[in-house]
C-alpha cells in the first residue's frame, strides 16, 4: 500500500507535465485544427532554454522560467505566421507534413548544436527528499506539480475572464459563427499557438530539472499528448487535465507492477482501442460530407 | 507500355553508372536508392492514389525486415522463402491495421498510424527475447549473392518487378477506384463502390511492398536494429513522396532518388541529412504542394 502511494505520487509528477503539453496541443489541435507534430520539439526547446538560463547565463530558476516563456512565445508566434498560416491557406492537409518536417528540423539542429548527451537544468532547490505521509518526493518534483497547478489555474482564469479566452471558446464551438460575430480569427490563432508553445516549453523546462533533456526528448511526449487529446476530446481543457494526470498515473503503476518495458506502450494501445470503437474520438460527432 | 520501357531504361542506366563509375560506395548507395524507390512508390499507393496519410510505412518496413531476420535465426530459412513471407506478414499487418484504421476520419487516421508506428517500434526495442532488443539480430548474406555488386543486381531486378507491378496496379480498375475514393469518398460510395474493401486492399498491398523492401534492407545491412524503423524513417519516406509528387507514378521514384542520393553525393550534406529532410518537407509543402512531378507536368502543360 505504501508502494502504491509512492507510485501514485510519481505518476502525478509525470502526469502534470503531460497536462501542460496536452493543454497546449488541445488548444492548437482542437481549436485551430492544426495537427502540430513539432509540439514535442517546443517541449524539448523549453528544456534547453532552461539549461542555457541556469547553466550558461547563470540566472536563477525563476528568471529562467520567464526566459523560457518569452522565447517560446516568440518562437510559436514566428512559426505560426511564417510556416503554418501560408500552408493552411493552400491546403490544410499539408500542415501535417510540414509540422513533421519542422519536428525533424528542430530536433536535428539542436542535436548539431548541443550534442546527444542529456543535459540537466539546475533548479537551485535544496537537495534531499521531502516526506509527506508515507511518500517521498524531491523538492524539484514537488515544484513541478506546484508550478503546473499554478499555470493550469492561470490558464483557466484567462480562458474564463479575458477577451482572448472568450474568443477561443467561441471559436472552439463554431469557428464560422465566431468569425461572423467579429472575432479576429487570425489574431486569436497566433495567440493560441504562442500560448500552446509556451505551455509545452514550460513543461520541458520543469522536467529538465529532474529527468534531463536531450534532442529527441519531445518525440515520444508529443505522441502521448495526442493520445491524451484524443481521449479527452479535442479542445476540452478539463478533459486534458484529467486524461493527462490519468495517463501519468497509469504509466507509473504499470512501471511499478508490470515492469518498465510496458510503460510507454500502454497509452498507444489504449488510444488505438478507443479509436477502433469510436473512430471520431471519444467526444466527436461523426459527419459525412461530399 | 512507355512507362515500363522507361523503367527498364532507368534501371539499366543506374546499373551502368554505378558499376562503371563507382566502386563499392556507389553500389552501396545504388542499393539503398532501389530499396527506397520501392518504399516511396508503395507508400504512394495509399498516400497519393487513395489520399490516406500514413506515417506507419517504416513500421511495415521493420515488420518485413524482422520477419526475415527471425525466420532466418529460428528456422534457418533462406532469402527466397523469407522475401515472400516478409511481404505476406507485412501485408497481413497492414490489413489488420486497416480494419480499425479505416473507420477513423481525417486527423484521427494520421494519429492512429503514428500510434501503430510507435507501438511497433516499442515492441521491436523492448521485447528483447524475441527481437533482440536494441542489439537486434544478425542476418546472413544471401547465398550466391554474397558480393556487393551481385546483390545490387538482385535488388535492382526486384525493384524493377515491384515498379512494374505498381504501375499495372495504378493503371488498373483498382487504381481508378482508389482515385475515385481520394477525390470524393462519399460519392464513390453512392455509386455502389465498396470503398472500405478497396482501401483495405490498397493498404495491404502497399504494406506488403514495404515488407519486401524491409527484407531487402535487412539482407543489405546484414542485420536489423529497431532504430532503423522509427517514426523518423516513416517521415523520410513521406518526404520522398511529397517532394517527388503525390499520385504520379514518377513522383515518388524521383523523390526517393533525390533524397537518398543527394545527401550522399554532397559530402557536406551527409552530416546534415535529417536537417535537409526536414527543410525539404517544409519548403515543398509551402512552395510546391504537388511536388516536383506536379511542377513539371504543369510546366509541360503550358
Amino acid at each position: 500500500m505504501i508502494l502504491f502511494q509512492q507510485f501514485l505520487a510519481n505518476g502525478v509528477v509525470v502526469g502534470s507535465s503531460y497536462v501542460l503539453v496536452a493543454l497546449g496541443l488541445t488548444l492548437i489541435f482542437g481549436i485551430l485544427k492544426i495537427v502540430n507534430f513539432a509540439h514535442g520539439e517546443f517541449y524539448m526547446l523549453g528544456g534547453y532554454v532552461a539549461v542555457v538560463g541556469t547553466q550558461v547565463l547563470g540566472i536563477g530558476p525563476l528568471p529562467s522560467i520567464v526566459l523560457v516563456i518569452v522565447v517560446m512565445v516568440m518562437l510559436g508566434w514566428f512559426i505560426e505566421r511564417a510556416i503554418f498560416v501560408p500552408i493552411a491557406k493552400k491546403d490544410p492537409t499539408n500542415v501535417i507534413i510540414a509540422s513533421f518536417g519542422l519536428s525533424i528540423l528542430l530536433q536535428n539542429i539542436v542535436l548539431k548544436i548541443a550534442g546527444p548527451e542529456p543535459m540537466l537544468a539546475r533548479s537551485g532547490l535544496p537537495r534531499g527528499a521531502i516526506q509527506i505521509g508515507n511518500i517521498f518526493l524531491t523538492s524539484e518534483r514537488l515544484a513541478i506539480v506546484a508550478l503546473a497547478a499554478v499555470t493550469v489555474t492561470a490558464l483557466l482564469v484567462v480562458l474564463k475572464y479575458t477577451w482572448i479566452g472568450l474568443s477561443l471558446r467561441a471559436m472552439s464551438e463554431n469557428a464560422t459563427v465566431a468569425r461572423i460575430c467579429g472575432i479576429n480569427v487570425r489574431r486569436v490563432g497566433v495567440v493560441t499557438f504562442a500560448i500552446g508553445a509556451a505551455l509545452a516549453g514550460l513543461a520541458g523546462a520543469l522536467m529538465a530539472t529532474v529527468f534531463t533533456v536531450q534532442p529527441n526528448a519531445g518525440s515520444l511526449i508529443v505522441m502521448k499528448a495526442f493520445v491524451i487529446v484524443v481521449l479527452a476530446g479535442m479542445g476540452s481543457i478539463e478533459g486534458a487535465i484529467i486524461a493527462g494526470l490519468a495517463l501519468g498515473i497509469v504509466e507509473s503503476l504499470v512501471t511499478g507492477y508490470l515492469g518498465n518495458g510496458l510503460r510507454d506502450i500502454v497509452g498507444f494501445i489504449f488510444v488505438m482501442g478507443v479509436l477502433t470503437i469510436r473512430p471520431q474520438g471519444l467526444f466527436g460527432i461523426q459527419t459525412d460530407r461530399s | 507500355m512507355r512507362a515500363i520501357f522507361l523503367i527498364l531504361v532507368a534501371a539499366a542506366t543506374l546499373a551502368i553508372v554505378s558499376t562503371v563509375f563507382g566502386g563499392g560506395y556507389a553500389i552501396n548507395i545504388a542499393i539503398v536508392v532501389c530499396i527506397y524507390v520501392i518504399l516511396a512508390s508503395s507508400l504512394d499507393i495509399v498516400m497519393g492514389w487513395t489520399g490516406l496519410f500514413s506515417f506507419a510505412h517504416a513500421a511495415f518496413l521493420g515488420i518485413g525486415a524482422y520477419t526475415a531476420a527471425i525466420l532466418g535465426r529460428d528456422f534457418g530459412t533462406t532469402f527466397w522463402l523469407n522475401l515472400p513471407l516478409g511481404m505476406i506478414v507485412a501485408g497481413l499487418f497492414g490489413f489488420l491495421l486497416g480494419l480499425p484504421l479505416l473507420r477513423a476520419q481525417g486527423h484521427f487516421l494520421a494519429i492512429m498510424t503514428i500510434a501503430f508506428q510507435t507501438i511497433v517500434y516499442l515492441v521491436l526495442s523492448q521485447w528483447t527475447d524475441f527481437t533482440g532488443g536494441q542489439y537486434g539480430i544478425e542476418v546472413e548474406p544471401v547465398a550466391g549473392f554474397t558480393t556487393l555488386s551481385s546483390y545490387f543486381y538482385l535488388v535492382l531486378v526486384i525493384a524493377v518487378i515491384c515498379l512494374i507491378a505498381i504501375r499495372f496496379l495504378t493503371q488498373s480498375r483498382l487504381g481508378d477506384a482508389l482515385q475515385a475514393i481520394r477525390d470524393d469518398e462519399t460519392l464513390a460510395r453512392t455509386i455502389g463502390m465498396n470503398t472500405k474493401a478497396v482501401k483495405l486492399v490498397a493498404l495491404a498491398i502497399s504494406s506488403a511492398f514495404a515488407g519486401g523492401a524491409g527484407v531487402l534492407l535487412a539482407y543489405h545491412i546484414r542485420g536489423v536494429t529497431p532504430d532503423d524503423y522509427t517514426v523518423l524513417a516513416s517521415a523520410s519516406i513521406v518526404a520522398m513522396v511529397v517532394l517527388g509528387g503525390r499520385g504520379r507514378f514518377w513522383g515518388p521514384v524521383l523523390g526517393a532518388v533525390l533524397l537518398t542520393a543527394l545527401p550522399e553525393m554532397l559530402s557536406i550534406l551527409t552530416d546534415y541529412k535529417h536537417i535537409f529532410y526536414g527543410g525539404v518537407l517544409i519548403l515543398v509543402t509551402m512552395f510546391a504542394p504537388q511536388g516536383l512531378a506536379g511542377k513539371f507536368s504543369r510546366w509541360r502543360a503550358r
